[in-house]
């Protein structure tokens, strides 16, 4: 048994935060995430342009970046810094709200299968090894292509509703594991019901592997709106979205090469630090069992 | 192992048939239908389509609908493509030996990549190249699979112009060249998009080996190789690299949605003409009866990939080989 030199204080999410962020890739992951989510917060302070405005589609459509458009302008003459600033949000915001989905219907399926076990259990996980089976961008094309020209707050609910059974299975895990432990059976004795064990005592004890779980839930999520707003499915027009900007200087990558540049070099600092983020939340996490 | 074989296989049909029940759900949940979505015609009249609703069986209560469907799934037929007007199993069967092919180069040289790279790292742990070569993994691992592909495409075949644009086969050359010529032509078409697909699942293989020879390392056994007197690098290929590939087999099991995800935008972004493509155009020219076909095969190969990585396993683990 290894004994603490000091008692631990403060929550258990919050120490583990603590230890992740003493190091320095973390921290300047945070620092950049931080700027990025500022970006996409006072998008309309810090862009230039309004990001669907179409001031002159002969004379200024395809520019290439100069003094006046950083980073050009698009086939529809609109500029493309104000929409990858406008993109950041709008990648934010969908990534954000759509792990909101995930985890509560992760937790929610995954705590109750665990805590269910028998033949509940079991149908359960074979219904989620069933949706697993599928990959996901296969399964969102297949329901976004039936529902052309669908709003954001549905997509989001989409990209949500296709995204929790990795997470149910870690939880149902996690909820097997803890089901027997002494706590549990001291709540138990003590009359607690099972909705208040589950919310009480089990979820407080889940609350790390659903955080970094949610931090990586964001950077694919990201991916995943990106790569099907570039297919023509994701983020309908003229909504600003990384893959759509893409998607728009697609047909004539070579000649409109800073379309796909810009926002993907936006796209990827995102993605990779919030993959940093949450790899290093996962260390810190499994260093303190 | 045979007992295993059969389960295995069984629990993959009910996957099959619930994938089925899905795509069903899918198609019927949509608004309208095949003759409203597909034929956006003004010549064609609502009789018309009316008609053809009652021949394609579309006016029958939803249950005898689903008990044909699974029928002519059975019999492997995925419906009728609008956009290319022939039977969308022929599309499919037409397109997914590229797509195979692409998948299969990219399998081998992912691995073999994302290995090499993990071993140098865990010899040299610590040092500069293993943090310079995490972080690349890192890299690779949050790029969108497309925008790589798009600079790949920059800069291959624009700014440094060494490889052709796109396509599998130049498309009027091929005809008069000699087989030698054919074949070197198709090679030259496939190297890029094969290399982008490889370089993306590489960087997920390499991490993955990293942590698994970081956790075979304080073995026991590796402890005794080392009071045997064997070098760090004897250790690392003979004892650790052997142990650490167990893992790696159900790694390509689940490499697979990742590969299959990765082809579709990258054989968009070339042009190369497999399955990911044909989805794409039916996306575009919203070919349903295409898209859904495309997923439910795409399902399958995941499935099946899936399964021989566990036969394997099964195979290869001496402790699940005795049961």
């Amino acid at each position: 048994m290894r004994i603490n030199p000091l008692p631990a204080r403060g929550s258990p999410l919050g120490r583990t935060f603590a230890r992740v962020i003493e190091r320095r890739s973390p921290r300047l992951a945070l620092a950049i995430l931080t700027a990025i989510v500022l970006i996409g917060l006072l998008a309309p302070l810090i862009a230039p342009y309004d990001p669907a405005a179409q001031p002159d589609i002969v004379r200024m459509k395809d520019l290439p970046p100069s003094a006046a458009h950083p980073f050009g302008t698009d086939p529809y003459s609109r500029d493309v810094l104000s929409r990858v600033i406008y993109g950041a949000r709008l990648s934010l915001l969908i990534g954000v709200l759509a792990t909101v989905v995930t985890v509560t219907l992760g937790v929610a399926f995954g705590a109750i299968a665990g805590y269910a076990g028998g033949i509940v259990d079991a149908v359960m996980m074979r219904i989620l090894d069933a949706f697993l089976a599928i990959p996901r961008l296969l399964l969102l094309v297949a329901i976004l292509a039936a529902w052309p020209r669908l709003s954001i707050g549905a997509l989001i609910l989409f990209l949500g509703l296709t995204g929790w059974f990795g997470l149910s299975r870690i939880v149902r895990g996690q909820v097997l594991a803890l089901k027997h432990a002494e706590f549990v059976t001291a709540a138990r004795a003590l009359g607690a019901s099972r909705r208040r064990i589950l919310l009480r005592h089990l979820l407080p004890n889940l609350v790390s592997p659903i955080v970094v779980a949610a931090t990586l839930g964001v950077a694919h999520v990201i991916v995943l709106e990106a790569g099907l707003s570039f297919l023509g499915i994701g983020v309908p027009q003229p909504g600003a979205s990384w893959g759509n900007i893409i998607r728009d200087g697609s047909d004539q990558v070579a000649a409109l090469w800073w379309m796909s540049l810009f926002p993907g070099l936006m796209m990827v600092l995102t993605v990779m630090t919030l993959n940093v983020l949450g790899e290093s939340l996962r260390d810190a996490y499994d260093r303190s069992w | 192992m045979l007992r295993y074989a059969a389960e295995r296989l069984a629990q993959a049909a009910v996957i099959v048939a619930f994938v089925a029940a899905i795509s069903f759900a899918l198609i019927h949940l949509a608004p309208g239908d095949p003759f409203s979505a597909a034929i956006d015609n003004p010549n064609v009249s609502e009789a018309i389509r009316e008609r053809l609703r009652v021949q394609y069986g579309f006016d029958r209560p939803l249950p005898e609908q689903f008990g044909r469907y699974v029928s002519q799934l059975a019999r492997g037929e995925l419906g009728w493509s609008f956009s290319h007007d022939r039977p969308v199993r022929d599309v499919l069967a037409h397109t997914l030996p590229n797509t195979l092919l692409l998948m299969s180069i990219a399998l081998v040289g992912s691995f073999a990549l994302g290995i090499l790279i993990a071993v140098v790292q865990v010899s040299r742990r610590g040092s500069a190249t293993d943090h310079v070569l995490s972080g690349a993994s890192l890299l690779f691992l949050s790029m969108p699979d497309f925008w790589l592909a798009i600079l790949a495409l920059l800069t291959f075949t624009y700014w440094l112009p060494i490889f052709p644009v796109g396509g599998a086969v130049d498309p009027v050359m091929h005809e008069y060249l000699g087989l030698g010529g054919r074949i070197l032509d198709r090679i030259r078409h496939l190297i890029l998009p094969a290399l982008t697909l490889t370089l993306l699942a590489s960087a997920s293989v390499a991490r993955y080996q990293r942590a698994a020879l970081i956790d075979v390392l304080p073995a026991d056994f590796i402890r005794t190789a080392r009071l045997k007197g064997l070098t760090e690098r004897e250790i690392l290929r003979r004892h650790a690299l052997r142990n650490a590939l167990l893992p790696i087999i159900s790694l390509i099991g689940l490499s697979f949605p990742a590969l299959l995800t990765g082809a579709v935008f990258i054989e968009r972004v070339f042009a190369w003409p497999g399955m990911g493509y044909a989805l794409v155009n039916a996306i575009a020219s919203r070919d349903y009866p295409l898209v859904v076909g495309a997923v439910i095969i795409g399902s399958i190969m995941v499935m099946v990939g899936s399964f021989i990585a566990d036969m394997l396993y099964a195979w290869a683990d001496p402790r699940l080989r005795a049961h």
